[in-house]
């Protein structure tokens, strides 16, 4: 399948006064054209920062490659020029970010933020620009557009603000797009509307979107792909499908039970005790092992490799070794896997795509 | 069921109305009444804009009323008032704030964070009295007796939340608002809080009104719910009852909108929308009425007449 970005064994380090911190710690993965691939952790687990080194937005210094390589259709980013990038960024890869009131210019109205970046990156004459991005303003489902344009951000409300986001982002029609967060800012209903917004607007385009949310209900949503992300590494990686209903890794277990299911009645939330490791002096094994009730004496030793649990699935675990000892994951969990069980054999093979 | 409990907190008609200038009035809160029942959990949902931290900062009264009045134990919030009386009512009301990060004062020690209302209220007969009662707390919040000579920047943002709630017990509230305790924090940290919080409540005897957004972990903690729209309370029932059966389509939007960690559901998963111009064409006045036991909501008459046909078919 064609792979628009590969990401290879990437590092990237911060250098403080603390020491270096390890905030990229070896991280692989893949977009394939058209499909979503959702990044899932918590604060500090290096979504964003495996995402910000994409679009090279890290300050450098005291941040730095240690190693890896970013392959954007086979051209290796991470060697390019702050010149060389700025005719990636915003036309070939474009980005959302969480919050637009600090993303938009404030002094600046936003008919003339999406004309800004297509004269930048397209040779286009200024009244077509503008015509265009009244177009696009429409097509983010913006009411009134041609009078809009003419407006500042702070006339927006959020959710608006986010459409012309979107806008700005989709103007130069990228084969990636990048999004941060960008529903966490926003209510229940008008996440809502974004995310249709989105799945939408990628039929239409297909484009193909790397979404970074701690929000596994969106996650469910959008995503065809999820990887699982904590203390700079990837420790599971699936098809949709695969990591909510088969999932693999004690982390991805905690995370799944430590959100409440509206589906579930009374059950107790399993906390994930303690709090994420120090990447300055990463732990020896499995980064995960202090917080794991099923951590073995192996994990405190040896970091586990990537196991393969299907063509598609992976995690990285020691308990998937074949010397590990059989365990039951927490309840909340085998009711998921129960439930992939039975629609396996109601409709044959799960497809992870929709 | 729910008529011979003992209410601590009566909420009368209340309303905040914020003046603007130039003649503008907002109307955060507008004529809003319900009743919490010692010991329960009250969950207060809504957008943001739709009035829940104003009503819960009224209640408390960080803002005085513009109508209406909340009766704590019996007594009127924002009657008249000296000091001593509110010093009083302070000690058994407290607030969990939503950003550990602001709510902090980064220049003093978690001790004298957590023994501010301990001085303030004199719960303490001397220093060394003063450290036990800290230190208790502390190891009741999951944190430990070595942390309170530390300063709040040196805390993650659950450790924090957990300072939070230190300091609202410290001076043996009955009463506690807390307004988005969860939101700032990471999922996995959020699960920690709200079981603190669920463990303290069962220890105590405490009483909650939990204020927030996210409707998942609001239906997880609270016995009752309130839905709040537009300044005004819209739906109020059991929690149970109001995710099988929600009446109001602004509830049915709210609760369509939420995306569940299921791909299936998902997938198919039919969103319906609110447009308070379709559901009331009209404008007409809304009642705030008990359809069911337990169950209230705000109809207009046309919309209530429907509701009673429907259910007696």
């Amino acid at each position: 399948m064609d792979k628009v970005l590969e990401v290879k064994d990437l590092e990237v380090s911060f250098f403080t006064h603390a020491g270096e911190v390890k905030a990229v710690r070896g991280v692989n993965f893949e977009v394939r054209k058209g499909e979503t691939l959702a990044i899932v952790g918590e604060s500090g687990s290096g979504k964003s920062v495996t995402t910000q080194s994409i679009m090279k937005l890290i300050p450098m210094p005291p941040g730095k490659f240690v190693g890896g390589s970013i392959l954007f259709e086979g051209q290796d980013l991470v060697h390019k020029s702050d010149r060389e990038m700025e005719s990636i960024r915003g036309k070939e890869i474009g980005m959302i970010f969480q919050d637009p009131m600090t993303s938009l210019n404030p002094t600046m109205k936003v008919g003339r933020q999406i004309v800004e970046g297509l004269m930048k990156h397209e040779k286009i004459s200024q009244s077509d620009a503008k015509k265009r991005a009244i177009e696009l303003l429409d097509k983010v489902g913006i009411p009134m557009p041609d009078k809009r344009a003419n407006q500042y951000p702070h006339e927006f409300s959020g959710g608006m603000r986010q459409r012309a986001m979107i806008a700005i982002a989709l103007a130069t029609k990228p084969k990636l797009l990048i999004a941060d967060e960008p529903t966490t800012a926003l209510d229940v209903t008008i996440q809502a509307q974004i995310l249709e917004l989105m799945n939408e607007l990628q039929e239409e385009f297909g484009t193909s979107i790397i979404f970074i949310t701690h929000d596994l209900g969106v996650v469910a949503n959008v995503a065809d792909r999820v990887a699982v992300m904590y203390a700079g590494q990837i420790i599971e990686t699936g098809t949709v499908d695969e990591i909510f209903y088969n999932p693999k890794h004690p982390y991805t277990w905690g995370l799944l039970s430590s959100m409440p299911d509206l589906t579930n009645e009374e059950e107790e939330l399993t906390a994930i005790p303690g709090s994420p490791p120090d990447l300055v002096n990463p732990p020896k094994g499995d980064a995960f092992a202090l917080r794991s009730a099923y951590a073995m004496k192996i994990d405190f030793e040896y970091e586990p490799p990537m196991f393969q649990v299907s063509d598609t699935h992976f995690a990285k675990t020691w308990l998937l070794h074949r010397d590990a000892p059989k365990v039951e994951p927490p309840p909340i969990v085998q009711k998921r896997i129960q439930y992939f069980r039975e629609k396996k054999q109601g409709k044959g093979e799960p497809n992870g795509s929709r | 069921m729910a008529a011979d409990r003992e209410k601590i907190v009566q909420v009368k008609n209340l309303s905040k109305h914020f003046n603007t200038g130039r003649g503008n009035v907002v109307k955060a809160v507008d004529s809003v009444s319900f009743d919490i029942y010692k010991g329960e959990t009250f969950g207060l949902v809504g957008e943001s804009g739709s009035g829940k931290s104003t009503t819960g900062r009224t209640i408390i009264r960080l803002y005085e009323a513009s109508g209406g009045e909340v009766i704590f134990n019996g007594e009127n919030v924002h009657g008249k008032k000296n000091t001593k009386e509110m010093l009083k009512f302070n000690r058994k009301m407290q607030m969990i704030f939503q950003d550990p990060y602001a709510s902090l004062n980064p220049r003093m020690t978690v001790a004298d964070i957590i023994a501010e209302g301990i001085d303030i209220h004199k719960l303490a007969k001397n220093k060394s009295e003063r450290m036990e009662k800290v230190y208790e707390l502390l190891v009741t919040v999951g944190l430990n007796r070595e942390h309170a000579n530390r300063y709040p920047h040196e805390f993650s943002g659950g450790q924090r939340q957990r300072i939070g709630i230190a300091r609202a017990l410290a001076v043996d509230p009955e009463f506690i608002i807390a307004d988005e305790p969860i939101s700032a924090l990471d999922v996995s940290i959020q699960a920690q809080v709200v079981n603190l919080m669920r463990k303290l409540q069962k220890e105590k005897g405490l009483t909650y009104l939990f204020i927030a957004h996210d409707l998942s972990m609001v239906k997880y903690i609270s016995d009752r719910i309130g839905v709040m729209y537009n300044g005004r309370l819209v739906e109020l029932a059991e929690s149970d009852e109001l995710y099988r059966n929600p009446m109001h389509p602004y509830t049915q939007s709210l609760l369509t909108a939420i995306p569940r960690p299921d791909p299936d559901y998902e997938r198919d998963r039919k969103r319906t929308h609110y447009d308070p111009k379709k559901s009331n064409p009209h404008d007409e006045e809304v009642e705030f009425r008990e359809v069911t036991p337990g169950h209230w909501v705000a109809f207009t008459e046309e919309q209530y007449n429907r509701f009673v046909q429907r259910k007696d078919q």
